[in-house]
């Protein structure tokens, strides 16, 4: 079997290939198509350290990629520098809010659903906010945003402009993996574990779990504030519309559970599939709430353990019938 | 000045039914119904479709919410009953998707058939009072909403069904101890809960109108004024509600709609920080 590092690595290089085989010049089409898949690859990442790895249901994962996306453009508008140098200090701050919110959570012991609905409503409160400040937000119709363009450096490489998008967001995933790895391979695991399973235990057995808890929120929120500008760059605009919970965290929760929670590659299995159906659904638009609703029921009633796993238990069962039908000389 | 009061009441019975509805399902088994805004729609469609065909907005009311109740108890009988298969903590966090699941699924089937805002006016007219002019519609959805506590009070001390689901509210291994049938009660809630939420949401239009499309508004001002209110108090929920409703009412009436719903937001946010050791 091939060890983890190395999996990680040959799943970024195939994505790597893709835009030579997949993109074709002069239609963007296809392009955003599969960058989209890589943002909410890299969403969905990152929600699975708080809610699959702490039990912190944070509902509010729009409104951080848009505190990201926000971020960046005013503060490149307003001191009239390129976006590359705000867009990091952003993402601090994004994170910031995060781990203010787990900190004060685990602090004083938020149930999952209390921290839910918190997190719910500072959702809420940042997308009234984006629209009672419209002469700076540009309120409904938002912002055009196009700061990270790199025109000189594509035109020098000759590249089209969708590949370089696709190229950043797949440096974020990369970088996101990698980070996710070394949680997983670290006393991270351990403590994470403890903590999903018995806070008190946990406590009790001398690991601090509020500091787990703020840190797992920081590193989400860093990451998920991070890919918000570049997701305003996909589409040219920043407006409050592209950060609501039916916009990002509905989809987020659905790929996380179809893929497979508190695994490596479900986030990205289920984005992958996610962002695929609702292309295929295009022309049956008008039912395609109702479809994502009826996937969100049935998934977490019936199949909570994602197709990850479930794959990774049949490819096992197979290997483990075969090993013993090798031994009992049958073949 | 007494005219925005009166609005702001009615505004508050409006957040206090849509807070009992989520105060009820969640006191009683654990469950958030992130679904009740839409249940509530639903039954301000059938409403303004009876209204069609009787022109009285009170049989439509009436109608509206016991269609509603009817869909609750199919609801019940059917969803719930897998979200109630699991225990204390898994409950809760199927019960938070199972019903997102659900509002997100009759929101996009309602919205191919009613895609457009509906109202069920009262059919009174503003009038004053010592020249303060006063909306009927305001005074309409204020009475509805007095005799559904009125009703609500009497039935949770009067009658024996009342006063088990307290019981289960207070102790649920205590209640069942006593041989109260808890799933027909959490049936029984679920049930009154959605005819609630019908005529929450019958009796906000009575003065505006909704869409399916924002439903979920609904459900996020149930689920506020519920946190406010304490969450497993139905006294408190109402107080709540209506004190929620003068507030953002002067809010807007002052500074604005924005304004005003990011005051709601932010009383939630600083009461859930402010207080969440009494909650759930």
């Amino acid at each position: 079997m091939i060890d983890d590092r190395r999996k990680v690595a040959l799943v970024v290089f195939l994505l790597a290939l893709v835009p030579l085989f997949v993109f074709r010049e002069g239609s963007s089409y296809v392009a955003r198509i599969w960058t989209v898949m890589v943002f909410f690859a890299v969403l969905t990442l990152a929600v699975n350290v708080t809610f699959g790895h702490t039990d912190q249901l944070l509902l509010f994962t729009g409104s951080i990629a848009g505190v990201g996306a926000y971020a960046t453009a005013l503060s490149a508008g307003a001191l009239g520098i390129t976006p590359w140098l705000t867009f990091l200090p952003s993402a601090l701050v994004a994170g910031l809010v995060g781990f203010l919110v787990c900190y004060v959570g685990a602090r004083r012991q938020l149930t999952i659903i209390i921290i839910s609905i918190l997190t719910l409503a500072i959702q809420l409160a940042f997308i009234s906010i984006v629209y009672g400040l419209s002469e700076i937000t540009g309120g409904n119709t938002g912002l055009t945003f196009e700061g990270f363009a790199l025109a000189p450096v594509r035109e020098s490489l000759g590249l089209p402009e969708h590949f370089l998008v696709y190229y950043i967001f797949l440096l974020v995933l990369a970088g996101t993996l990698g980070v996710y790895y070394y949680l997983m391979h670290s006393k991270y695991r351990l403590a994470f574990d403890a903590i999903r399973q018995d806070d008190d235990a946990a406590e009790a057995t001398g690991i601090d779990v509020v500091r787990y808890k703020s840190i797992a929120g920081f590193v989400s929120t860093f990451i998920i504030g991070l890919a918000g500008p570049f997701y305003a760059q996909l589409q040219g605009l920043v407006f409050p519309g592209m950060f609501t919970l039916g916009a990002i965290d509905v989809l987020v929760l659905i790929m996380l559970v179809v893929g497979g929670i508190r695994t490596m590659y479900g986030p990205v299995v289920g984005s992958f599939l996610l962002v695929y159906l609702n292309q295929q659904l295009q022309q049956f638009q008008e039912f395609k709430t109702m479809i994502f609703g009826l996937l969100l029921i049935v998934l977490f009633l019936f199949f909570q353990d994602g197709i990850v796993r479930y794959v990774d238990r049949l490819l096992r069962e197979r290997f483990e019938l075969e090993e013993r039908l090798n031994r009992l000389g049958v073949r | 000045m007494i005219g925005l009061v009166v609005d702001g009441l009615s505004q508050g019975v409006v957040f206090a039914m849509l807070g009992l509805t989520i105060t009820l399902v969640f006191g009683l088994g654990g469950v958030l119904n992130l679904a009740t805004g839409v249940f509530g729609v639903i039954g301000v469609i059938i409403a303004a479709r009876v209204t069609g065909i009787v022109q009285s907005p009170y049989v439509a009311l009436v109608v509206g919410s016991m269609g509603v109740g009817a869909l609750g108890l199919g609801v019940d009988q059917s969803l719930l009953r897998f979200v109630y298969r699991a225990d204390e903590e898994d409950r809760v966090m199927l019960g938070i998707f199972v019903t997102l699941g659900l509002a997100t699924f009759l929101e996009g089937l309602f919205v191919l058939f009613y895609p457009n805002p509906y109202s069920v006016p009262p059919g009174l007219e503003t009038f004053t009072i010592e020249g303060v002019f006063i909306r009927g519609a305001s005074v309409a959805t204020i009475v509805v909403g007095a005799l559904v506590f009125a009703a609500l009070y009497l039935f949770m001390t009067h009658t024996f069904l009342g006063q088990a689901t307290r019981t289960v509210m207070q102790d649920e291994t205590g209640a069942l101890l006593c041989g109260i049938n808890t799933r027909r009660l959490r049936t029984l809630t679920f049930v009154l809960s959605t005819v609630l939420a019908a005529i929450a949401a019958i009796a906000f239009t009575f003065s505006s109108e909704i869409a399916v499309g924002s439903s979920f508004r609904l459900t996020t001002n149930a689920v506020i004024v519920a946190i406010v209110g304490g969450v497993t108090n139905l006294t408190r929920t109402v107080i709540a509600g209506i004190g929620l409703g003068i507030i953002t009412t002067f809010a807007s009436g002052f500074f604005g709609g924005y304004f005003s719903q990011l005051v709601l937001f932010l009383t939630a946010i600083v009461v859930l920080l402010a207080k969440s050791g009494d909650l759930a």
